[in-house]
């Protein structure tokens, strides 16, 4: 391998940082849980990278059971968005406050 | 090697910035299906290949369909984030960078510590990909799985619930 690890752990780690600021400035729930996803797929990068660089297949199992909890997050949280979309609310995460009263 | 790298960073990268940038949201589903494409051929780098198969099959076949299925069907404007509040981008983007700033600094030039353990590229080739890594999963992460299996379970359950219930 003529790549060090740690350029995929810096390439994991600006991915993770880039849906950070997704999360934190997007307000629409839709692309909110894309940058989630954007997150998650970073954290399977480090998890791969890590397991090739130590001769481990440790990183690998966990990166599908990341894949696996990613698609049962989606499968409900979109649920919800659509719940929300029929109830007549707005799709800005601002205006959905009802859990604070 | 590296270049093959170099051209799968920049991709990702450049991807990255469209799914957390562009203004509508079945751009932002495309960057991220481009870019979960491009993360699937890292893995192949990264001689995961049962990974990238399952990358492209979960990631970037079912959950984005399900994502551009549902902006097809409930078709929200694009977003009204950008021209609201500049205080936010910024301060978004500034803890953004703080953040990888940090990430970098922790991580720069630094080997990973922890002994190698028995699962060479050849070992595992040898083997075959994919046997090595369900050997794994049924063996070593037997417990998670039937774990994750559960959570599927209920996972499927929740979202027919949900989609039953009258919204008030």
């Amino acid at each position: 391998m003529g790549v060090p690890a740690y350029y995929f752990l810096w390439l994991s780690g600006v991915l993770f940082t880039l849906g950070a600021i997704g999360v934190l400035i997007r307000r629409n729930p839709l692309v909110i849980f894309m940058c989630i996803e954007l997150m998650l797929n970073a954290v399977n990068l480090a998890f791969a990278a890590i397991s090739r660089y130590l001769n481990s297949l440790d990183g690998v199992a966990f990166a599908f059971l990341v894949i696996t909890v990613s698609a049962a997050e989606v499968v409900v949280g979109i649920a919800i968005i659509v719940q929300v979309y029929r109830a007549g609310r707005a799709m800005d995460v601002d205006e959905m406050d009802l859990m604070k009263e | 090697m590296a270049v093959a790298f170099a051209v799968l960073a920049a991709w990702l990268l450049v991807t990255g910035i469209g799914v957390v940038a562009s203004r509508r949201p079945i751009y932002n589903a495309l960057f991220l299906v481009a870019n979960m494409l491009g993360l699937a051929v890292v893995f192949l780098i990264l001689n995961a290949q049962f990974l990238f198969a399952a990358q492209i099959i979960v990631y970037a076949g079912a959950v984005m369909v399900l994502f551009v299925f549902i902006i097809a069907l409930l078709n929200p404007e694009s977003d009204v984030t950008v021209g609201r509040s500049r205080s936010e981008w910024l301060l978004g983007g500034l803890s953004g960078a703080v953040f990888a700033a940090l990430l970098i600094v922790l991580l720069a030039n630094r080997d990973l510590g922890g002994r190698p353990g028995p699962f060479t590229p050849e070992v595992i080739n040898h083997a075959g990909n994919v046997q090595s890594t369900g050997t794994a999963l049924y063996t070593t992460f037997l417990l998670p799985v039937e774990v994750t299996s559960v959570l599927l379970l209920v996972a499927a359950v929740g979202a027919v619930y949900l989609a039953m219930r009258k919204p008030r």
